[in-house]
């Protein structure tokens, strides 16, 4: 009779009588045992009792041998070696050398242990405690030498001796009431000093223990000394508090075979897969939910800059441990040990990306720590820098609602299963087989929950963002101070900036910004987007060098565009810049709003700032974009500039198209708007470009607008292939160079439609134009081709 | 388990430049809790290496040590011990075991310890036990031929010392180890 019912701590959250009473009804000690998997989950007394007899030799065997003091088998027949054994010895190994290590790590323990839990000194304080926790956690450190002791161990180690400790109080509070039940007392004929009342009582009372209430049953049958194993089986006992708390801690610290360990979350080295420490993945499988869950409050932590670890270290190394005071943290540890730790099975053949929570009580840490930060939504919504951020996070208010807190958690375990699960894995080919819908759904804000959730580097890529996104506030504040000018300022800073954007050729999508602005757009379409537009814009900027000629680059329009659409991506600095290199101000003009409207944070993704475009991106964009080319062809372009140089890299190339940067600046100017209106102008800006060329904006655009859509959406769907990480930048290069052919078959074939109809343009000027169009768009294209060229071979 | 180096007659930078390197790397700060010294360091430098291993250092004046305050005899009780240490040179016939006894008695302690020779010895007799750690440095001395570099390390521990002797013989560290135990001695 030993349910597990009874005993069932996984009842609701709420729970009425914790209180300050040390009388657990439930018998926590048991029950976390259980969970752990100290104990076995079997229903027969007799196998938990034998089960706990043999944790608990374990433990003295091990204790025995550890804290034996090395001098005493000294005076042994088996002297060890002295030069190898002697106190000075350097060897780390010799007995000596483990001494001192041992007196090290007492120090660090005791350390720790004078400052625990001090509010509750009456029991932690005590000499008995204390000395139990420092054996506890000397051995454990001693058996675990690649951990060894880290502050925080003991905050973990406390509560579980303070359940033992608690159950075995509620045991002798149920002996003293049922104390008949307890006594060897069979037929009243007792000790003489024994009461009088007593042995009439026990004459009227039966000592059949099926009476009772099936939890004292349980209590009783644990701590009865004839059962299995004997004294030694004893469930709840207070002379093995020591043993059983040891059980308990290793089990915790291990994972028992699951997926939650703790004492990975101690340990500073890279976990297996990702080459991150499992502390820093699981932090940021915390902001991926949250990013799932509450996007605007996670855009807003990306816009402070405030890293989920800061402050996620300590809720997970601890388990909470800081955050609530010790009842309330009982709670929270029934409800985290009460979920199965055996790692969840991915549904693909790759492994999630988040293997230190990759189980169903690691999902249910990640959403409790999510529904923790929901708790101070509003005071953290509130906060401007992240100081006050983190400040807010880390004092986090001691009267906490915990019936709310933790079914929120529980509701958001499934999100963040999935959440973890359908992290995309960081192999390349697997980004093929995601088809990209970018431009069908007009969803501004949607993104699936099964989107992929960030990138093992998630954390590193957030990092970049608000770098970028300060980045570009600078310079943009820049720019509007000076509008008119030319600027070799900041032409050297995106010099400079593209020099780090070259750097950082591959940055994960797992930017949320990004994620929330192109909504229903995939993960790694989004990613290979962004990190072409990042080819693009390094190229871009390279070109920018050599700015003088603008509208001939056109004809490179479609590399051009897609750069100029990657830079509206990334902070818009090279747009101001390129701006400036135009002469038309207008143009400038609408750089500036399109990189004002190309913030991509959320907030300002919505705005539009260019009157002309209308809400549906498709027409305007192309409307625009088309006006865009022919001012810009008006405005006269410069010579054609082969620049044979370009062909030897794809930077170089882009200068190519940089003057079609100009119209394309235009087009990237729509192109900043928010969601997938942003990818959309990246797909028009292509077609745009490829039209200018043709010199005949409006002809051409209206041929070339449906063939360049398709090939824009194609384009960005070849695009969007690819990958974030750092392995797969061969990739999107090659994705580049593809896209590359690609639009420079659309533009070939516009071209000749081109042919076709300016034939009978009227205008002797725009034929001139036309023609030197040609010319440099031919030449262009051969520039396109050696770059997709060189791509492709890379 | 109290560690207390026995160390001295070192003659920087007359007779030798520095310790050993080998004996160098073993004699780390942290390790020892006592340092006892018999004197002939000479300068003031090398004594601030010694504070710097461990701060508690008693040490004595040899014939050669430059700085004067050091005292001829100390008294030390470590545990269950009472150390006695001396340079040795009052002592004549310089080694001799009987006369060093002598002083033993003279200061009531259970451990002497004294150099001057630069000899390791290690004496039980039935008072207690003379110990001579020797030169650590393997200086040059007139009474002794071929000086091998040595100190001494003792563990006490209760009513058990252990000696532990550092020697550099051919540039390799040996060590021995000595047991002695202290009959509890009974209070009048």
């Amino acid at each position: 009779m030993l349910p597990e019912g009874s005993l069932s701590t996984e009842s609701s959250p709420e729970r009425g009588d914790l209180g300050g009473n040390r009388g657990f009804w439930e018998l926590r000690g048991v029950q976390w045992r259980t969970d752990l998997g100290v104990l076995p989950c079997s229903s027969s007394a007799d196998d938990v009792r034998r089960v706990t007899a043999n944790t608990r030799r374990r433990y003295a065997a091990l204790r025995r041998r550890l804290l034996i003091d090395p001098l005493i088998h000294k005076d042994g027949s088996n002297f060890p070696d002295p030069v190898m054994d002697n106190p000075l010895s350097q060897d780390p190994d010799s007995m000596w050398g483990r001494f001192f290590q041992k007196a090290e790590l007492e120090k660090m323990v005791d350390q720790d242990l004078s400052r625990l839990y001090p509010e509750h000194g009456s029991y932690f304080q005590t000499p008995g405690c204390q000395g139990m926790l420092r054996r506890i956690l000397l051995l454990w450190c001693i058996s675990h030498p690649n951990y060894g002791y880290r502050q925080g161990m003991h905050e973990l180690l406390a509560p579980l001796l303070y359940v033992l400790q608690a159950d075995v109080e509620r045991l002798s509070a149920v002996r003293k009431l049922y104390e008949h039940y307890f006594t060897d007392n069979f037929d009243g004929l007792t000790f003489h000093d024994s009461d009088e009342l007593e042995t009439q009582d026990d004459q009227v009372k039966f000592h059949n223990l099926e009476e009772l209430d099936p939890k004292i049953q349980t209590i009783i049958s644990f701590s009865d000394a004839y059962g299995a194993e004997g004294e030694l089986g004893i469930v709840l006992s207070e002379k093995f508090m020591e043993h059983d708390a040891y059980c308990m801690f290793d089990a915790l610290m291990n994972g028992s075979g699951g997926a939650v360990s703790m004492a990975s979350f101690f340990s500073p080295s890279n976990g297996p897969q990702n080459g991150l420490p499992p502390v820093i993945e699981a932090s940021s499988a915390l902001y991926q939910l949250l990013a799932v869950v509450d996007s605007s409050l996670y855009t807003h932590f990306v816009e402070l800059g405030v890293e989920p670890q800061y402050f996620a270290l300590r809720w997970l190394r601890v388990l909470f441990g800081r955050e609530f005071a010790l009842e309330d943290l009982l709670v929270i540890w029934d409800e985290i040990f009460s979920f199965d730790n055996s790692k969840l099975n991915s549904e693909n053949d790759h492994e999630t990306n988040f293997e230190a929570l990759n189980s169903s009580r690691g999902a249910f840490i990640a959403s409790l720590a999510v529904s923790m930060i929901l708790y101070i939504r509003s005071s953290i919504l509130a906060t401007e820098t992240a100081t006050s951020c983190l400040q807010r996070l880390l004092n986090f208010p001691k009267d906490v609602n915990l019936g709310k807190l933790l079914k929120k958690a529980n509701s958001l375990v499934n999100d963040a299963i999935n959440a973890m699960r359908s992290a995309p894995s960081p192999m390349y080919s697997d980004g093929f087989h995601e088809p990209v819908k970018p431009v069908t759904s007009m969803g501004f804000r949607t993104h699936s929950l099964s989107s992929d959730a960030a990138a093992p580097r998630s954390p590193l890529s957030v990092v970049r963002d608000s770098y970028w996104e300060e980045k570009w506030r600078v310079l943009h504040k820049e720019e509007e101070q000076k509008q008119t000018n030319p600027q070799k300022q900041s032409q050297s800073q995106r010099k400079g900036w593209s020099e780090k954007v070259k750097s950082r050729l591959l940055r994960t999508e797992s930017d949320p910004s990004s994620s929330k602005a192109y909504g229903e757009k995939t993960g790694p379409s989004r990613r290979r987007v962004r990190r072409n537009l990042l080819d693009d814009l390094a190229r871009q900027l390279g070109l920018e060098e050599e700015e003088e000629t603008e509208t001939e680059k056109a004809v490179g329009g479609n590399g051009g565009s897609e750069e100029n659409s990657s830079i509206f991506s990334d902070p818009p600095s090279p747009i101001g810049g390129v701006n400036d290199n135009d002469n038309d101000n207008d143009n400038e003009n609408h750089s500036e709003h399109s990189s004002v409207a190309s913030n991509l944070l959320v907030d300002e993704n919505d705005r539009d700032p260019e009157p002309e475009l209308e809400p549906e991106p498709k027409p305007s964009n192309v409307a625009d974009s088309a006006n865009a080319i022919q001012e810009v062809y008006d405005n006269g372009p410069g010579p054609v500039s082969d620049r044979p140089e370009d062909a030897t890299t794809p930077l170089k190339g882009v200068e190519n198209e940089e003057s079609a940067g100009k119209s394309g600046l235009n087009l990237k100017d729509r192109i900043i708007l928010s969601g997938k209106q942003w990818f959309w102008k990246f797909g028009k800006n292509n077609g745009d470009c490829s039209l200018e060329k043709g010199g005949d904006s409006t002809n051409s655009s209206l041929v070339g607008r449906d063939q360049k859509s398709d090939v824009a959406s194609s384009a960005t769907d070849v695009t969007s292939k690819g990958e974030s990480v750092n392995q797969n930048t061969i990739c999107s290069l090659k994705n580049l160079g593809q896209s590359m052919v690609e639009n420079l078959q659309v533009i070939e074939s516009v071209f000749q439609q081109e042919k076709g109809e300016t034939g009978h343009v009227d205008n002797l000027s725009k034929k001139a134009l036309v023609d030197r169009g040609q010319i440099t768009a031919m030449a262009a294209l051969k520039e396109l081709r050696k770059i997709s060229n060189i791509l492709s071979e890379m | 388990m109290v560690l207390v180096l026995a160390i001295g007659d070192l003659h920087i930078p007359h007779r030798a430049p520095d310790l050993p390197a080998k004996f160098k790397s073993m004699l780390v700060p942290g390790k020892i809790q006592h340092i006892i010294c018999t004197g002939n360091l000479c300068i003031k430098e090398v004594h601030d290496y010694l504070k710097s291993l461990c701060p508690s250092l008693h040490i004595t004046r040899g014939e050669y040590d430059e700085d004067s305050r050091y005292p001829e005899t100390k008294t030390i009780t470590i545990g269950q011990f009472k150390i006695g240490l001396c340079h040795g040179h009052q002592v004549v016939p310089w080694g001799d075991l009987d006369s060093l006894a002598m002083l033993q008695r003279q200061l009531d302690v259970d451990i002497l310890v004294t150099g001057h020779t630069h000899q390791f010895k290690a004496y039980k007799h039935e008072a207690g036990v003379v110990i001579n750690p020797g030169s650590a440095t393997g200086a040059y001395s007139s009474i002794t031929y071929d000086v091998n570099p040595s100190f001494v390390l003792m563990d006490i521990d209760g009513l058990r010392v252990v000696v532990y002797v550092y020697e550099l013989i051919d540039g390799e560290v040996k060590v021995d180890k000595i047991d002695f135990k202290k009959t509890p001695t009974t209070t009048i």
